[in-house]
């Protein structure tokens, strides 16, 4: 039921459809595809939209990110986590009185399971405030799902009616499906296929889908590439314009040498990737010299590699004009959240180093004048278990997530609380969450905003017939 | 005696060739296979031994300086004001110079590839004595890289630096009264990653399939769960350890003997509970002590373990897609060395590196892999020549892409490595084939471009403890088609196309280098040449 292998609904497919239902006039099975055209065709809308993918390497501490506070909960959590007497530190729990001025204060929604009320971690200021401020909206309890699991369906046998999402637990496998919906080896990311409907847009569709981290599967469609940028913009292949000790010649030697022609497959593709690098180079660091951006990106604690790639990710957005970009999917990551061991010394590093560099971004995409066209969202591994190790956390599955932006109803919840407990039916051991929103449904409600159709989701998310809510509204 | 898979090839350029048939571009490709350089003496070694003979004189061949002997020997375990016993970058340093120095090239190559499937990475390690814990790390795998299997396994797991890395060390037992839990996190990879990965395999590599169709798990998180309870109780080892106090420290320095050390066990820390895993049964109250080698001898003798290191394996030495029958004689040497010993890696070396699959070029355009940058760095150093201004050879942590290898040695950014072995590149013909590249997570616009810009400045002038000397070069630098021939073999096992020869070839004749020459403009010259040949795909997809 869940593995449908839909086929291919590109844009251009469907306004081929479209055609054809005009010429024969609208008949009722066609009706859909109809429906779906007309939405399909705002990516032509002569406005612009990013979606910025923000990926915690390791599996996020959820418990330690978005933090119970209400006395009840808050006392559930620190018994668990082995707080300190009075309320304060101890164990991989964080002291009451620290999350005071990060607790979370929503302007709307339904009350939470059990009344709970949250604040963040106590690095997380830029955040709290943007989420008081109605900019930052938190997802609560997502991650893999084939289809709507409860806790017996999850220990029972039926795999036919009830299928697991591949590899839980596992690192590399639940990255590539929070990215690519399948275990490791998917080569198709949800946000590339969100490229392959948008490229057309494009003046440069190279420009489409780009990592400012690593190679990452999330930006890899089935037509759209990955362009790779480097915090400090693309780079030039230096001696072919300054060849210092070699001469001319040489460059231009080394010039065909590196785009040369070959039967070989392997020597091909990665000629084709030096090629678009060479061809890339002057046409983004020549729109990047002109964008001057006073948002500081400097941060409090030294090195933040995920303030780098942000920065640069900004700098893009503010040559969207130039570089006639109309639809963009950026990839930017930070590594480091696997916290089996010293948690409390690693994990308030790391969503500090995640707080100022979506609060720097946020601010320049106001300074840019384009903070409502520009969607941040973060994803992870997975969470972790609330139990403790000795003094970290273990793989879990479901976490709570952050989207921020001017187009966000912000300052409230999504989806449902867990139970702070190691033995209710919302989590599956050790406070290993049971997810209540699939990364289908948060995944394709951004896609909506960015402006997939009703009628493309299906092909970009294959289960999302499986749940009964494409929209969860916060975008 | 059952033949054993290298002496079972029909193929003549196997490694039942006699020596003297082995032709110059043979022995270098198969040097670039087997060991980081193919210089003309590595070259002629193997024409005099034969592929077989030349593997049996390096398994024989004794150790060099050691990671851990090379610190000391730097005076790096020196306790100074400046604290220099937290300073990472002598790891990297220690790996580098591991890497460019030391006539033991085939066990260091070999250790390469282990390290890159028992993976510990400097990056996230810490305290006190970063580099000895790396460095005690790389040792324990270079002196089992001519061992067995099942004793690296073990050694590995009770290595202080994967204790780190891996959480096994201050694993505790679990407390029902607080709610704590044994730490997964080793119990975890030591399957997916160490041993039998997470789906049955045949011996071929391929898939094993179930009445549906489906991949078989080999183990589900109640197998992780039970076993984590084996690794709990663990810590370094202080038998050895002298500690110092200093006035700069309001605690003592330790020695680093706690990095050398395997871990110990306290049984006060340590789980009695029964242990449940892979359909194997360990009672409650049994002793870490049998515990302990029976959980490994459990995963050694799983029958994953073969296809699924040796094809990593394959993939590290020879190239990316191996056939499934190729895999198949690797695993049939890991499982049986022709002597009814499991897990002998000298006989998975010689499986992986005689076969005739890897010894013989198939002109299919989707063979080979693609260079490592860290490799690539390693030949041309070890084969032009470097030296320090002073003291010994080193490079520094080159992981940045836009400026640097984009990798570096010991400096995985995960335990998932530098790339997967399950990699296949994006939107290629690789990807329509389902041609796995591992190498090719690594290339990207940034990369290809950055890996020139290093080279344009470091083949010239390296650094202070690595300027390249050239002094094999030297001479022939003036006769630029015998130079090219020359690089051509020793870099690219004569893989370089006459047209990118010509070309090449052409550039370098514009400098009008003659033998009266400086040897700065010779330089110039013979650090265009390798810059060329080293930016060329055609060297970089080693075929």
């Amino acid at each position: 039921m869940s593995k449908t292998d839909h086929t291919s609904l590109t844009r251009r497919a469907l306004l081929q459809r479209a055609g054809q239902v005009g010429f024969m006039g609208a008949a009722g099975p066609l009706a859909m595809s109809l429906a779906g055209v007309g939405e399909a065709a705002a990516f032509e809308a002569n406005d612009y939209k990013a979606l910025v993918c923000v990926f915690l390497y390791g599996g996020n501490d959820y418990a330690n990110t978005v933090v119970p506070y209400d006395i009840p909960n808050y006392d559930k959590y620190a018994h668990i986590r082995g707080g300190g007497p009075d309320r304060g530190p101890g164990g991989i729990a964080i002291a009451r009185s620290a999350l005071e001025r990060t607790a979370l204060t929503p302007v709307g929604g339904p009350a939470l399971t059990d009344d709970m009320q949250f604040a963040l971690n106590p690095n997380m200021p830029n955040l709290a405030g943007l989420f008081n401020k109605g900019r930052a909206a938190v997802q609560l309890n997502v991650g893999p799902l084939v289809t709507p699991l409860t806790k017996a369906q999850f220990e029972g046998n039926n795999r036919d009616l009830y299928p697991l999402p591949p590899k839980l637990f596992s690192h590399n496998d639940q990255q590539s499906v929070w990215q690519a919906l399948g275990s490791e080896g998917a080569t198709i990311g949800w946000g590339g296929r969100l490229g392959d409907l948008a490229m057309d847009s494009n003046q440069q569709s190279l420009l489409t889908c780009i990592s400012a981290a690593g190679n990452a599967v999330f930006v890899a469609g089935r037509e759209a590439l990955q362009y790779q940028i480097s915090p400090s913009g693309a780079i030039d292949v230096n001696m072919l314009s300054e060849p210092a000790y070699a001469n001319d010649a040489i460059s231009y030697a080394m010039r065909q040498i590196i785009t040369k022609e070959s039967s070989n497959t392997l020597e091909r593709e990665f000629v084709n990737v030096t090629r678009r690098s060479m061809e890339m180079e002057g046409i983004v660091n020549g729109a990047l010299a002109d964008v001057n951006l006073s948002t500081s990106f400097d941060t409090r604690a030294g090195d933040n590699p995920l303030a780098d790639q942000m920065k640069i990710v900004a700098r893009l957005i503010g040559a969207q004009k130039a570089l006639g970009s109309k639809r963009q999917v950026f990839f930017v990551s930070l590594g480091g959240f696997d916290n089996h061991d010293r948690l409390m010394e690693n994990h308030p590093t790391l969503v500090g180093q995640v707080d100022e560099a979506i609060g720097s971004f946020y601010a320049a995409t106001v300074e840019m004048g384009v903070a409502d066209k520009v969607t941040t969202f973060t994803a992870s591994d997975f969470g972790r278990t609330l139990a403790r190790n000795a003094d970290g956390s273990d793989h879990g599955w479901g976490g709570h997530h952050f989207i921020v932006g001017g187009a966000v109803n912000g300052g409230r919840y999504y989806g449902t609380a867990p139970h702070i407990s190691l033995d209710t039916d919302d989590q599956v051991g050790q406070g290993r969450l049971l997810p209540t929103t699939a990364v289908d449904e948060y995944a394709a409600t951004l896609a909506r905003w960015f402006g997939a159709s009703d009628s493309e989701l299906p092909d970009v998310f294959p289960n999302i017939g499986n749940f009964s809510n494409t929209n969860m509204g916060f975008v | 005696m059952k033949l054993s898979p290298m002496t079972a090839g029909i193929d003549d350029t196997g490694g039942g060739a006699s020596a003297s048939m082995i032709s110059d571009v043979e022995a270098a490709r198969f040097l670039q296979h087997a060991q980081m350089t193919s210089r003309p003496e590595d070259i002629a070694a193997v024409q005099k031994l034969g592929f077989e003979g030349w593997l049996d004189a390096e398994f024989a061949r004794p150790r060099g300086q050691t990671g851990v002997e090379w610190l000391t020997a730097e005076g790096h375990d020196k306790v100074t004001p400046e604290g220099e016993y937290f300073w990472p970058q002598f790891g990297d340093w220690m790996a580098w110079n591991q890497m460019l120095t030391g006539e033991d090239q085939m066990r260091k190559r070999a250790a390469f590839a282990l390290s890159q499937f028992f993976v510990v990475s400097l990056d996230p390690i810490d305290g006190f004595w970063p580099p000895y814990m790396i460095a005690a790390y790389w040792d324990l795998l270079c002196k089992h890289t001519f061992g067995n299997f099942r004793d690296l396994l073990e050694r590995v797991s009770l290595n202080a630096a994967m204790g780190l890395y891996l959480n096994t060390k201050g694993n505790l037992k679990e407390d029902e009264a607080t709610g704590r839990r044994p730490d997964e996190n080793y119990a975890r990879e030591i399957m997916q990653l160490f041993t039998i990965g997470l789906y049955e395999l045949n011996e071929d590599g391929t898939l094993k399939r179930d009445e549906n169709g489906e991949p078989i798990e080999t183990y589900t998180q109640d197998d992780i769960t039970n076993l984590a309870r084996v690794f709990t109780g663990y810590d370094y080892n202080q038998k050895n350890v002298k500690r110092r106090d200093v006035e700069w420290l309001d605690y003592p320095v330790p020695s680093v003997d706690f990095a050398l050390d395997p871990m110990v066990i306290d049984v006060e820390e340590h789980s009695f509970l029964e242990v449940n895993f892979l359909g194997k049964h360990i009672p409650a109250g049994t002793h870490p002590a049998r515990k302990f080698p029976y959980v490994h001898d459990v995963l050694f003798n799983h029958p994953n373990v073969g296809p699924f290191f040796g094809r990593q394996m394959i993939q590290r030495l020879v190239k990316s897609n191996p056939s499934p029958d190729y895999v198949a004689r690797v695993t049939a040497a890991f499982n049986d060395n022709g002597e009814g010993v499991r897990g002998d890696l000298k006989a998975v070396w010689k499986a992986v590196l005689l076969d005739p699959e890897a010894r013989t070029v198939s002109g299919d355009g989707m063979d080979g892999k693609l260079r490592e940058p860290v490799l690539r760095f390693a030949q041309w150093a070890r084969t032009v020549g470097v030296e320090a201004e002073e003291g010994t050879v080193y490079c520094f942590n080159t992981s940045r892409s836009d400026n640097a290898l984009g990798q570096s040695p010991l400096r995985s950014p995960s335990v998932f490595n530098y790339f997967r072995p399950g990699y296949v590149p994006p939107q290629t013909e690789m990807a329509r084939a389902d041609a796995t590249m591992p190498e090719f997570q690594l290339h990207n616009e940034t990369s290809t471009a950055g890996y020139i810009n290093f080279l344009h400045w470091t083949i010239r002038w390296g650094a202070p403890q690595m300027r390249p000397t050239y002094a094999p070069l030297l001479p022939i630098a003036h006769d630029t088609e015998v130079l090219v021939d020359w690089l051509n073999l020793h870099l690219a096992a004569g893989q370089l196309s006459d047209q990118t020869c010509a070309v090449i070839g052409t550039a370098l004749a514009s400098k009008g280098v003659t033998e009266d020459s400086s040897d700065d403009e010779k330089k110039d010259l013979l650090a265009s040449a390798c810059l060329l040949v080293m930016a060329s795909p055609e060297y970089l997809i080693q075929k």
